[in-house]
């Protein structure tokens, strides 16, 4: 897999507290404008640095909104993930997403966690997934000591949150058996 | 009666609204909180509204009569007795009644909040960024659901805010559609009480929205209260929740139009002294 294109966002850029959601609005336009200038497999990082307020209706209506349209293919492969200094400024945004049953990859001082909905065995599936880089179904199903059906299902999931990329690459009986990649490396 | 607070402003409204007394007389009050203010506010405007001849008799005390001036109370009504402030008067005030209008404006208004507050107390990071965010919900549910229906033709969105011994307290108020007007859009919610709109925008964080990412925000705010030992009215429609440190409820209040809210935040949380109850 080639490297990836990884682009800044910074939402400070807009001020340094930010609340409503006619500015997250006017946020997001741009937000967007960047992801799609982006190569197929992009990637923009979202950070909060420099920032002091964000509250829940602008990080819903920047992050929330435009987030939503990534897991929903607006984007193509193109993924986001979240860059915080601090875990309270990024709660906004873990609350919103929460609220609309979606998950991201939050960074914070060379750390990685997952802000929104998510569960112990996601995040459990994610993080073989990130350590490892790349690896396959097959192999997952081994280490987590799953049932192949269950290690599917996960990376589904995984995978329609845009939290992983994979890719088929044959089958097993009735089993797709995939690729799969970590979004932090490449 | 002799305080106009959240506690008590109701009886005030109950004379009007209920009992249609024309006259009301507030001359031996002795004081008042900027929530009790901004209802006065709103009460006066509904009055001249309904072409009702309502007269008020404004309390006599020299140091409320001060600080009503000093909050811009009596220029907003237009009263006669509504002359400038005299400098160390407008001190007493911590932050003086404030339109909120349109979302657009709703920075401005937070910063200006914030300065006053924060030149008087020594906020400490976690509990300003606190503040500011609950700031910025409260005051963008004016022009986000006052005027939901597009029927009211000035929803009147005001804020003010005082500090005390040992409190300060943030008042927001409009007289717009109120919760169940707002709520009220939605469907499945179109014939809801008061009483079942606030519980639902409370307890469930539902708005009239269906987008899964809209509501949550007041029902958040509750919490923070909470968490901070704080008091917490709303008031829409003929619903009234308040809780404080003692627990709380859902009141019947006579009916009034819009929303109207105060939170109340112990000064601890600004790491300014407090005097012992």
């Amino acid at each position: 897999m080639a490297a990836m294109h990884v682009e800044e966002f910074r939402i400070a850029q807009f001020g340094a507290r930010l609340g409503t959601r006619l500015e997250g609005e006017s946020a997001r336009e741009r937000l967007e404008s960047l992801l799609r200038s982006l190569p197929e497999e992009g990637q923009v990082r979202l950070s909060l640095d420099g920032l002091e307020v964000l509250s829940t209706s602008f990080a819903d209506e920047l992050v929330g909104k435009a987030y939503q349209r990534v897991v929903d293919g607006a984007f193509g492969d193109r993924t986001m993930v979240l860059e915080t200094p601090s875990r309270e400024l990024a709660e906004g945004i873990d609350v919103k997403l929460a609220q609309r049953r979606l998950a991201m990859l939050c960074l914070q001082g060379g750390r990685w966690r997952l802000v929104g909905f998510h569960t112990p065995a996601l995040s459990e599936t994610l993080q073989r997934i990130l350590e490892k880089g790349r690896t396959t179904t097959r192999e997952l199903a081994e280490e987590l000591d799953l049932q192949m059906s269950a290690c599917v299902n996960r990376v589904a999931r995984l995978a329609e949150l845009r939290l992983i990329r994979r890719r088929k690459i044959g089958m097993k009986g009735p089993q797709d058996i995939f690729e799969i990649h970590s979004i932090l490396s490449g | 009666m002799t305080r106009l607070t959240v506690e008590t402003i109701d009886g005030v409204l109950e004379r009007v609204i209920e009992n249609g007394v024309e006259s009301l007389d507030l001359r031996s009050v002795r004081f008042v909180d900027p929530y009790a203010l901004l209802l006065l506010d709103l009460l006066v405007l509904e009055a001249e509204g309904r072409r009702s001849r309502l007269r008020i008799e404004w309390p006599e005390a020299p140091a409320v009569r001060r600080w009503m001036r000093a909050m811009g109370f009596f220029a907003q009504i237009g009263s006669t007795a509504g002359s400038a402030p005299a400098a160390r008067d407008a001190r007493s005030a911590l932050q003086s009644i404030t339109a909120i209008s349109d979302e657009a404006g709703i920075g401005r208004v937070v910063d200006g909040f914030h300065r006053r507050l924060a030149e008087r107390y020594p906020l400490t990071e976690s509990s300003r960024r606190a503040l500011t965010a609950i700031m910025i919900e409260l005051f963008q549910n004016i022009p986000h659901h006052s005027n939901a229906t597009g029927r009211i033709g000035d929803p009147h969105g005001i804020a003010a805010m005082q500090d005390y011994e040992n409190s300060i307290l943030l008042a927001i108020a409009d007289k717009g559609v109120g919760l169940r007007g707002s709520l009220g859009l939605r469907e499945g919610y179109e014939g809801i009480t008061d009483s079942q709109a606030l519980d639902a925008i409370l307890r469930d964080g539902l708005s009239r929205f269906a987008d899964a990412g809209r509501g949550g925000e007041l029902q958040r705010i509750v919490g923070v209260v909470r968490s901070w030992d704080g008091a917490f009215a709303l008031r829409s429609g003929s619903a009234f929740l308040y809780f404080d440190e003692r627990g709380g409820d859902i009141y019947d209040v006579p009916p009034f139009p819009g929303v109207q809210l105060a939170v109340r935040i112990p000064l601890r949380l600004f790491d300014a002294p407090m005097v012992d109850p």
